[in-house]
């Protein structure tokens, strides 16, 4: 079991590494082949795992595995270890399936880029970064994958780093998410300070006799981690500038990498919010939030990229809705449907971009039903999959979320209600998108510009085979639990998570009945607008289009004031103390080197004079002083 | 315990020194200097003797010795300098040589 977790590991980095040495020795298509194979080796190295976990009793499937010590401090010590047990195990599958079909997909799409290489050795790096961070037997193994996803997220969103957009976008992922990443390690000083240890199991146990101001302070540093790598609210706005990056990359970043790993987080240290359960209801209502905000803001966004990146803050928020109410297994279940279904919009998305040359602007399309009908069958698997419509995959895992939520009395029917209404939005902005995109008339842009392939059979191929083969898991990805029937993932996941919430037969019919009623619902307002209709969308509120002014509110609030900040000791301190300083030792300096320049005549008989002056001074004081 | 009274000797030194120092300090051709610098030394020299015999001891005339080994070589340098000078047609003045000035 241990060893291949190590080879899931590792191979992702070492086909990174093999990329970046042999350089130009190898050509473009294979360094994609390269990357796909060795993320499709890291699957297959996880499935053997997970065959090999399937054998054991469930209390024995979570064995630590230390490499070595990595740091010693006193008594405090911490190994280079990964941890394998249901829960890492899952999202190992995740990971390294959705990624693999993700980085094959990508030889097509990015086929003829200046750069392939480069991208293929960071998008191995992204999937092994995601996989350290998963697999990360302490916390600060866990830190030192959240950090390099991190980095490998900024070098990919920044890929085409000749436009400035997408500079200025990495930069503010990074920033945003070295803020999580502040916070999280706070949080972790706070633990290895009060019980002398980051080990999961251990830490949690000492944890049980702190105070409960040091645990919520704990539990603030992580859930701050989280709600930055996952776009969460605060700390959203990265997520939609994150676009700038190559499709599959967003793919990469909203499905398998990245934006889950703030689920996995308070998955993975739910006894730590458990003791903090404030924080735990925070987390919940945070995500009801921004899964309400985030459908609101998709409703009019014009960017078939943003519109996706926004239902994915939206699902995120469904995802941290459930995991802050204590319904673990049903967040990582959603986790799982999102990422098969997020990936397949992502990826069709990408065709239809690279079939109109890059357009990304809805208004532009329409009409595109009739011209790629296998695409746009794909997107409404997809569509339908997140809107939750039954039996796709979507219904199965976000409605078990809205059940939980019945389960925890006033504060649990107001996250409910939320979640209702997010299910409602969820259909409206899908099928507004895909109404625009396929439906009607072909739009005068489509039709100057008809859809066309791309690349040879090889590219083609790799990228409607990978959108099929999430289509099939967008569609019935969801049969792995039927709540209430039918349960494998949380008994799954039992030994590492139990629930906190068991939701009856009862609310999950209501939640059902509910959630698919208005999601819908949602469907058909889209329809009678966009379709029926095909008017112009209503005018879009002025405070969507700004998305709830967050930007602008960042800018005023830290960006603005730290630019006066400097500005004001620039004009204070820099230029008259400083500089002012500087100016007048040096024109001492100066001054005094040009009075002491004339002492030098030239005259070598008037250095005689004063040297023989000299001895004569120094004899006349020699003789006195005797 | 003191020898015998080596005065003479070293009031006959100093006024040498003295001369040579005039010598150094108003003469300006380098031929000049270079011959007053050696009186200069053989003033010290003088003084150096004088002051072994006084305290009966050998190291002065040592000394004196060494002295003399550094003012031929010092001959030698300024002499060749001179030479140096001659050649290139430069006024034999010190005071024009004044490339040093501040």
């Amino acid at each position: 079991m241990t060893p291949a977790a190590w080879v899931c590991l590792f191979l992702p980095l070492g086909s990174a590494a093999a990329i970046t040495l042999l350089g130009t020795s190898i050509s473009r298509r294979a360094a994609g082949w390269i990357a796909t194979l060795a993320c499709a080796g890291s699957f297959a190295a996880a499935f053997v795992s997970f065959v090999a976990m399937l054998g054991r009793e469930p209390e024995h499937r979570s064995e630590l595995s230390v490499a070595w010590t990595w740091l010693t401090g006193g008594d405090f010590r911490i190994g280079f270890s990964i941890l394998t047990d249901p829960l890492s195990m899952m999202m190992m599958l995740i990971v390294a399936g959705v990624g693999s079909l993700i980085v094959a997909y990508s030889i097509g799409y990015m086929d003829g880029d200046d750069e392939e290489r480069r991208y293929f050795a960071y998008m191995s790096l992204f999937v092994f970064s995601m996989l350290m961070l998963v697999q990360g037997g302490n916390l600060l193994d866990l830190l030192v994958g959240w950090g390099l996803v991190g980095l490998s997220s900024y070098l990919l969103i920044g890929f085409w780093h000749q436009r400035p957009e997408a500079v200025a976008a990495a930069k503010k992922a990074f920033i945003m998410n070295a803020f999580g990443d502040a916070t999280m390690a706070l949080g972790f000083f706070l633990l290895i300070q009060k019980t002398g240890t980051l080990e999961y199991g251990l830490a949690f146990e000492r944890a049980h006799g702190l105070s409960s101001t040091v645990l919520n302070l704990v539990a603030l540093g992580l859930l701050g981690g989280a709600v930055a790598k996952s776009a969460q609210l605060p700390l959203q706005t990265w997520l939609p500038d994150a676009m700038e990056g190559p499709t599959p990359v967003s793919a990469l970043i909203h499905a398998a990498t990245m934006v889950t790993a703030g689920v996995y987080l308070i998955v993975r240290t739910h006894p730590l919010f458990e003791l903090a359960p404030r924080v735990e209801d925070l987390a919940a209502g945070l995500g009801a939030a921004t899964l309400l905000m985030a459908g609101l803001i998709a409703l009019v966004q014009t960017d078939i990229k943003r519109v996706i990146a926004y239902s994915t803050m939206s699902q995120i928020g469904y995802m941290f809705l459930g995991a802050g109410l204590g319904a673990y297994a049903n967040a990582m279940f959603h986790l799982m449907t999102h990422a098969f279904f997020k990936a397949l919009l992502f990826l069709a998305a990408g065709i239809v971009i690279h079939a109109l040359s890059g357009e990304q602007d809805i208004r532009k399309m329409g009409g595109l039903r009739a011209l790629m009908p296998r695409t746009w069958l794909a997107m409404l698997v997809g569509g339908l999959a997140l809107t939750g419509v039954p039996p796709l995959s979507g219904f199965f895992s976000k409605d078990s979320i809205l059940a939980a939520a019945l389960d925890r009395g006033w504060y649990g029917g107001l996250l409910f209600a939320a979640g209702l209404a997010g299910a409602f939005l969820t259909g409206l902005y899908t099928f507004r998108m895909l109404f625009v995109v396929f439906g009607g008339e072909q739009s005068a842009y489509v039709r100057e510009h008809p859809p066309h392939a791309h690349g040879d059979a090889v590219a083609r191929w790799s990228m409607y085979l990978t959108v099929g083969a999430l289509t099939v898991l967008a569609a019935f990805g969801g049969w792995f639990q039927f709540a209430g029937v039918w349960t494998p993932i949380t008994d799954w996941l039992d030994p590492v998570a139990r629930p906190l919430v068991e939701a009856s037969t009862a609310q999950e019919a209501i939640a059902s009945v509910l959630a698919v009623v208005l999601g819908l619902a949602g469907i058909g307002v889209a329809w009678w607008v966009y379709s029926a209709r095909r008017a112009a969308a209503p005018r879009a509120s002025r405070v969507l289009e700004r998305k709830f002014y967050f930007d602008e509110l960042y800018a005023g609030v830290f960006y603005w004031p730290a630019v006066a900040t400097t500005k004001l000791f620039y004009w204070v301190v820099e230029g008259p103390l400083v500089g002012g300083s500087i100016r007048e030792v040096t024109q001492l300096a100066r001054w005094a080197g040009s009075r002491t320049r004339e002492l030098q005549t030239g005259l070598v008989r008037a250095y005689v004079l004063l040297l023989a002056a000299g001895v004569a001074a120094l004899i006349v004081v020699f003789v006195a002083v005797r | 315990m003191l020898g015998p009274d080596v005065s003479g000797y070293l009031i006959v030194a100093a006024f040498l020194f003295a001369t040579g120092a005039l010598g150094v300090l108003i003469r300006r051709s380098p031929l000049i200097v270079l011959l007053s610098l050696e009186i200069m030394l053989n003033g010290a020299n003088l003084a150096l003797i004088a002051f072994s015999r006084h305290f009966g001891r050998a190291d002065g005339q040592i000394f004196a010795l060494a002295v003399m080994a550094v003012a031929a070589s010092e001959v030698v340098v300024g002499l060749g300098l001179i030479v140096a000078m001659a050649r290139r047609r430069l006024d034999l003045d010190v005071d024009k040589l004044s490339t040093l000035r501040g």
